[in-house]
């Protein structure tokens, strides 16, 4: 950020800060309680202070040794790796199309490319369920992947950086006997590395956290998502809450660590994904 | 080129193939994103819509019957749906205070404090990252009357009361306020990228000129906010009826008493509850309305009114 481009006299200055660690409490509070529970022993589950005194793993053991967690987390990341790879390749394509050639209809599909935005899961679930029931693809992987594949977001973050890449790079490369294919792949994509680094995590971890989807298509445990598995662990085991709790834990944990690494950029990214609303 | 080879296709004839293949290029790559696009957002919204006049349970062996427009009515006529209506109200209009008037604010105090404000923006943005699903989970564990600490906390200081979630009004505003949980940081985000795209040379003039600070932000921060302030309310009326979806299934299923339920979660029950495929398709085709009303006005008043020149 930049410096401040405005001082506010110190009344203010002092409210603001009051209301902001109160906001920034009010999400530190949840999460410490969760990690502390996940480790507290079973005689500490209903203490009211939020760390264990004596912190085990116990949670855990039970977690991945007496529920199917560890089948959860591995239809979550095969799906997620799958998905996003999936959706890369396929608006990386598409994006160099927009920015690169002006075609009869180009306008027209690109709106229809903005239009799908717009339209959220629920407005396509009754066909889709009818058409995976015909494919009898209930509980696979592919009823996770193959419908989400195409990502309109994904199309237009890509356009946007690959318009405002010099066209006259893209034209040498071809006049060198490249072809589009290779112009893409050797001279757009190396220059495209940090938005789409960025972009790869933004879709992942809107794969990864995604319910709606997983909870349409998914019913027995072997083809359940992590997320769908901690909703059904809190049907099921109701009185559980420290297994629940490091379920919680370890649901959330990869998705904040790879925030923190590359922090600025997913944040830009998530901004810009907010703008398809 | 081919000077001097006795060529059997003269060049004529190549260059407009080539042209044809360069023509059909673009279409190459749109393709794999095309097909897709086709297959599970165009077409099942058309086939939607035709289901939308049927009556059918969705079995296999049972026929499809052409009811005309008795599902629409069915759907408008049904208490379930004058509850949705009611309570994607009260959700829309809970959220505009929550998160559309109070992130701006703490957006414009932490853009003042430049880079020290990167610590706020940060642990704020956290709960963007969590899924609907652990914030449902967590808070459930919370406000249970069994093990939750609030529960617990309540009753220590004498708020005697049980489980928020057994009553309609209570499980509505517990929703509402892990929503706004979960959505007010990233609004915060989109209003420091608005206030980050504000000219400093704009600011430095009014100072210049002996504007005061708060002279400065109601006559150049506010207004040049206006736009983002109508994008962020447009994305969190959207936002407030679709992503409880998922806080409502976990919590409460709808209820109590049709308590939590809106649009969104209404037109689920009704086509995978109830199995009532052609009224859940006519409930869509209702909410496709809505939600094209919603963006018809963005665009709208994106094109004309809230836009300034800087």
């Amino acid at each position: 950020m930049a410096p401040a481009p405005i001082a506010f006299g110190r009344p203010w200055r002092v409210t603001g800060h009051i209301l902001c660690l109160a906001l920034c409490l009010s999400v530190v509070a949840p999460l410490v309680l969760v990690l502390g529970t996940a480790f507290k022993p079973a005689n500490e589950i209903y203490d009211l202070t939020p760390w264990p005194q004596r912190p085990t793993l116990a949670n855990f053991a039970r977690l991945l040794n007496e529920t199917d967690f560890v089948l959860y987390l591995w239809n979550s990341l095969a799906t997620t790796f799958l998905r996003v790879a999936g959706q890369l390749a396929i608006a990386v394509l598409a994006a160099y199309a927009f920015a690169r050639w002006r075609f009869t209809g180009s306008t027209f599909v690109f709106a229809l490319t903005l239009g799908a935005m717009m339209i959220p899961h629920q407005l396509v679930m009754i066909p889709i369920y009818i058409m995976i029931a015909e494919l009898e693809w209930f509980d696979t992987w592919a009823a996770l992947i193959i419908p989400n594949l195409a990502m309109p977001f994904a199309v237009f973050l890509l356009r946007q950086h690959m318009m405002s890449f010099p066209k006259e790079l893209l034209d040498a490369a071809e006049m060198d006997g490249a072809g589009p294919l290779t112009a893409l792949w050797r001279v757009m994509l190396p220059n495209l590395g940090p938005a789409v680094a960025a972009l790869t995590i933004v879709l992942s971890i809107d794969c990864w956290n995604e319910y709606f989807w997983p909870l349409l298509v998914t019913d027995t445990p072997g083809a359940r998502t992590v997320q769908i598995g901690i909703r059904q662990f809190l049907e099921e085991n109701f009185e559980d809450f420290g297994a629940l709790m490091a379920g919680v834990t370890v649901a959330s944990v990869p998705v904040l660590a790879v925030f923190f690494v590359l922090q600025r950029r997913i944040m830009e990214t998530f901004v810009a994904s907010g703008l398809k609303g | 080129m081919d000077v001097g080879q006795p060529s059997a296709t003269p060049l004529a004839v190549v260059a407009p193939r080539r042209a044809r293949f360069r023509g059909l290029l673009p279409w190459l790559f749109l393709a794999p994103l095309l097909v897709p696009l086709a297959l599970f957002v165009y077409w099942p919204l058309l086939h939607t819509f035709f289901l939308s006049f049927v009556r059918w349970n969705l079995q296999p062996g049972v026929p499809m019957e052409f009811v005309g427009l008795a599902n629409y009515d069915g759907v408008l006529a049904s208490t379930l749906f004058a509850d949705a209506a009611w309570n994607s109200l009260i959700y829309v209009l809970a959220a505009i205070p929550l998160k559309v008037l109070l992130p701006l604010p703490v957006a414009v105090f932490i853009w003042s404090l430049g880079t020290a404000g990167g610590w706020y923006r940060t642990v704020l943005f956290l709960p963007t990252l969590i899924s609907f699903v652990i914030v449902a989970v967590v808070v459930g564990w919370m406000l249970n009357p069994i093990a939750g600490h609030v529960a617990a906390l309540l009753a220590n200081v004498g708020g005697g009361f049980g489980n928020p979630l057994a009553s309609p009004d209570g499980a509505i505003v517990t929703i509402i306020l892990l929503s706004g949980w979960k959505v007010f940081g990233f609004n915060v985000l989109l209003y420091l990228a608005g206030l980050a795209s504000i000219r400093r040379d704009l600011i430095e003039a009014m100072r210049l000129d002996g504007a005061s600070d708060w002279t400065i932000l109601r006559r150049l921060i506010w207004p040049l906010l206006t736009p983002t302030t109508f994008f962020v309310l447009i994305a969190t009326v959207i936002f407030s009826l679709q992503q409880v979806f998922t806080p409502i299934d976990i919590l409460t299923e709808g209820g109590p008493e049709n308590g939590t339920t809106n649009f969104f979660y209404m037109v689920y029950q009704l086509a995978f509850r109830t199995f009532d495929i052609g009224r859940g398709a006519a409930g869509t085709v209702l909410l496709f309305g809505l939600l094209l009303v919603i963006t018809l006005i963005k665009l709208r008043a994106l094109d004309k009114r809230v836009h300034y020149q800087q």
